[in-house]
């Protein structure tokens, strides 16, 4: 009985590959098991080569193992195209459907040809159910095999189409009946209540519906493009306003608009979509206009690789634009901090009236993640704009500056608070105004405003031992890869990791993190190693310092990072 | 308290003496506003960048002084999310068709109901009067802006009314910085209009037009009155036909009139009210 299986799927666009993985994850969801399922898709529109990994674990959404310990494949030299993403070990065990690969690829020892497409022709009359035929050979891995469909489907109706493909579901499972699944056997997940099943984009649009969020405006953008289709679906449900603008630059101005009228208003995109949004930032951080931006990393520079992850907007979303510009920089590193973190976005967005970026990647925006739904259940706070009270009627001014640097902010549309708001420097009232001492001020008050934020120690995550002398730092979907490794290792308790979700500003927490270390090993997805170098600028740091850092694309591996973390520990 | 004071802040315009922009802050603040009854904190305007863009310091609703060739965007976003307001998107020809031009044909074919309203100098005078996209170069007497051998354009001036009316903006119409009340009746129409309204306003540039620009168009103007005839140049071999606002292939042939030759001041078209 295993604790967690590796599964890889490869296939042609049309083969199925995709449904396959998700029927799977969603059966072995309603068993009670985690699972995180990565998809792998090229440039092309259709017919490209299509794969997907999916870890099955009985504790936890674990990343998928480096190599494969199932898998299925539908078409060899599809395969070849997506072997870097989808290596085999050895000890893989291997069923594929068509003849045996030519060149390059290796079968393992235990590889078997098995006619998923005869025999869906065979039992429905069409070859098109070879995914359901496979699916029910991979259904005898789950502890309860015998009839698994018929507790799983009242639970998700995803799966109702199974029980009309039963013939083809039945085939399958009767395949290769010599064969020694109990090598393969889950044992049952420790918890065995059905889990949900979502990728990041999805669980950004339920946090954002949760916080309140009713404008959204967006243009479509890989690996985006799910936020702004879920938006679209949920608002035009509800009293919301959507819109698909004709270029970022329109879908972040439609944002500052709607939010000028008291409106919690986002946007989501990626690395190209951000650099034609710095302008508005600009503005959103001077006007001190509240506004959410999503950035789903992908490579990067120019149009990079759209469909894998990356962590180079780290820059960008820190520094970018011209001006003295302050934006509040948050990262996810895993499923529940993309609905956590989103809540928090509008909070701190809405509460310090500032754009906040909240950096995902690939990697978290699109592979789907079955987990525990307490996340989704639990309460969060909601924060409020502050608004001016009576005693302002007629004496309003827009960028008073208070104790904590934070202006009531009037709705447009409020009566007795007019004001008029400018990119321009301007004074309290928001009058155009050069005069460099309220030039200086004003600077103070966009700052300053956001100085409590760095005491925010629940936006960063230590693991580890305290007395630790060692140390990683890793943010976004890396820190996975980071904390997956270290256990594999168990150095658990010769190396702490620290994972900062509050990205900018600085928070303390991370600062006393590095500053208690004797060696520090920083890992990220970025070439030129943005996340070293901006913590290099606000802190001291160990004279033993290592950074593991390259170019995006192809996920960590356990394998690449045991190097590093091991000479960390050394 | 005079009507005025109702809508007139305390800032004062940096505008040049004899602009045109004081136009349009008095068609709005002095008639607009208090004849159509809208309370200061019902009504939004939003600004890009350039001289007559400094407009909402100057008028006391709620304003925002954006971002250059940004400002229909903003306005859209807001006047979805709060209807009640009524929303104005205020900027000059750079503005609208040169850096924001991108935005328009969207606020168009979407139909959101905020009025756009162009101050066309002809010029970029902010930065002290370079060519914008509404220069007629070739009457200022300077040369092609093209290195010689490469091909001539066909038309160096990007006709915003003939734009607008190609892509069916709902209600266009040209007023005149001359005739306050005329623009500020044209104004009020396209609030009134349900949907996206157009308003381009001839304005002069006093500092860095030639003088004979504004002179000519000024002497050309020719105001169309629903169903009488249509002023058309000399030059036209045309008969003057009978002015009729709904008329969207009569629309297009005013606009596409030389503003230097006739500048139609009035209601070019009306589409129906969404």
């Amino acid at each position: 009985m295993r604790h967690r299986l590796t599964i890889g799927i490869a296939g042609a666009g049309g083969d199925g590959v995709v449904i396959l993985g998700s029927l799977l994850q969603r059966l072995a969801a309603s068993q009670g098991y985690f699972s995180q399922m990565p998809r792998y898709y090229g440039p092309q529109i259709r017919g490209g080569a299509s794969g997907l990994k999916l870890s099955l674990d009985t504790a936890r959404a674990s990343v998928p193992g480096d190599t494969l310990d199932v898998m299925v494949c539908f078409n060899w030299e599809k395969y070849a195209e997506l072997e870097q993403e989808l290596p085999l070990g050895s000890d893989s065990v291997v069923f594929y459907d068509s003849a045996a690969p030519k060149g390059s690829v290796s079968l393992p020892e235990k590889s078997f040809q098995v006619a998923f497409s005869e025999i869906s022709k065979e039992v429905t009359g069409a070859t098109s159910a070879k995914n359901i035929v496979a699916l029910g050979l991979l259904s005898r891995i789950l502890a309860s095999s015998e009839d698994p469909l018929k507790a799983a489907v009242p639970q998700d109706e995803a799966l109702a189409i199974l029980e009309r493909n039963g013939l083809a579901f039945d085939a399958g499972k009767r395949l290769l009946p010599e064969f020694p699944f109990t090598d393969l056997k889950l044992s049952p997940s420790r918890d065995l209540s059905a889990k949900v099943v979502l990728h990041g984009n999805s669980a950004i649009v339920q946090a954002a519906i949760r916080a309140g969020c009713r404008t959204f405006f967006g243009y479509p953008i890989t690996p985006a493009s799910e936020i702004m289709e879920e938006m679209q679906e949920r608002l035009s449900q509800g009293n919301g306003v959507f819109l698909q603008a004709e270029d970022e630059i329109a879908a972040v101005g439609l944002a500052l608009g709607a939010s000028l009228t008291g409106a919690k208003s986002m946007t989501a995109t990626t690395g190209p979509g951000i650099d034609l949004m710095t302008e508005m930032m600009g503005l959103a951080s001077s006007a001190e206009i509240p506004v959410v931006i999503v950035d789903v990393q992908r490579c990067g520079p120019a149009t990079g690789i759209p469909s894998k992850s990356e962590q180079s907007d780290l820059n960008h979303a820190i520094y970018g634009g011209h001006g003295d510009a302050p934006k509040v920089v948050i990262a996810a590193y895993n499923m529940e901090g993309c609905y956590r973190l989103l809540i928090e976005s509008f909070n701190i967005s809405e509460y310090y009236q500032t754009p906040v970026i909240l950096l995902s990647d690939q990697w978290l925006g699109q592979t789907t993640v079955a987990t525990g739904s307490d996340f989704l259940n639990r309460d969060y706070a909601i924060a409020q704009r502050r608004r001016p009270g009576e005693e302002y009627r007629e004496r309003y001014r827009r960028y008073e500056i208070t104790e904590d640097f934070i202006s009531p902010m009037a709705f447009a549309g409020d009566e007795g608070l007019t004001y008029q708001a400018t990119g321009l420097a301007h004074n309290e009232k928001g009058r155009p105004s050069f005069d460099f001492a309220t030039h200086q001020r004003m600077h103070e008050k966009r700052w300053q405003k956001l100085t409590p934020l760095r005491d925010r120690d629940d936006l960063v995550k230590v693991v580890g031992r305290e007395e630790s002398r060692r140390g990683i730092v890793a943010f976004g979907s890396s820190a996975q890869f980071v904390l997956e490794t270290l256990e594999e290792l168990q150095l658990n308790d010769e190396v702490k990791v620290c994972i900062p979700e509050l990205i900018h500003p600085l928070p303390d927490r991370l600062a006393t993190f590095v500053g208690s270390l004797e060696k520090l090993l920083v890992v990220e997805m970025s070439y030129s190693a943005q996340l070293y170098h901006y913590l290099r600028s606000q802190m001291n740091l160990p004279s033993d310092t290592e950074i593991y850092a390259r170019a995006g694309g192809l996920a960590f591996s356990r394998k690449e990072l045991s190097g590093p973390i091991k000479e960390l520990a050394r | 308290m005079s009507k005025e004071g109702n809508y007139r802040t305390d800032v004062t315009p940096v505008w040049c003496p004899g602009c045109g922009g004081f136009a349009l802050l008095n068609a709005l603040t002095t008639r607009v506003l208090p004849n159509l009854g809208i309370p200061r904190h019902r009504a939004l305007i939003v600004s890009g960048i350039g001289c007559s863009s400094r407009i909402p310091a100057y008028v006391d609703t709620y304003g925002f002084n954006s971002l250059h060739g940004r400002a229909v965007t903003i306005a859209q976003g807001a006047k979805l999310a709060n209807p009640d307001l009524t929303v104005l998107a205020i900027g000059g020809d750079g503005d609208f068709f040169s850096i924001g031009a991108g935005h328009l044909p969207h606020a168009v074919r979407r139909n959101v109901n905020v009025t756009c309203i162009m101050v066309n100098n002809f010029v970029y005078a902010l930065t002290k009067g370079q060519t914008s996209p509404t220069t007629p170069y070739l009457q200022r007497g300077e040369g092609a802006f093209l290195s010689p051998g490469s091909y001539p354009p066909v038309d160096p001036v990007l006709d915003m009314v003939s734009y607008s009316v190609s892509t069916r903006a709902s209600f266009i119409a040209q007023g005149i910085a001359t005739d306050v009340s005329n623009l500020a009746w044209l104004i009020e129409e396209a609030i009134k209009h349900k949907g996206f309204s157009f308003v381009n306003v001839l304005t002069p540039c006093v500092t860095f037009d030639p003088p004979w620009l504004f002179k000519t168009i000024k002497e050309r103007a020719s105001y169309l009155k629903e169903g009488e005839p249509v002023g058309l140049p000399d030059s036209s071999p045309e008969q003057p036909w009978l002015h009729d606002s709904s008329n969207i292939t009569l629309a297009l042939k005013l606009a596409q009139t030389s503003v230097t030759e006739k500048p139609h001041i009035g209601i070019i078209f009306r589409g129906r009210s969404a």
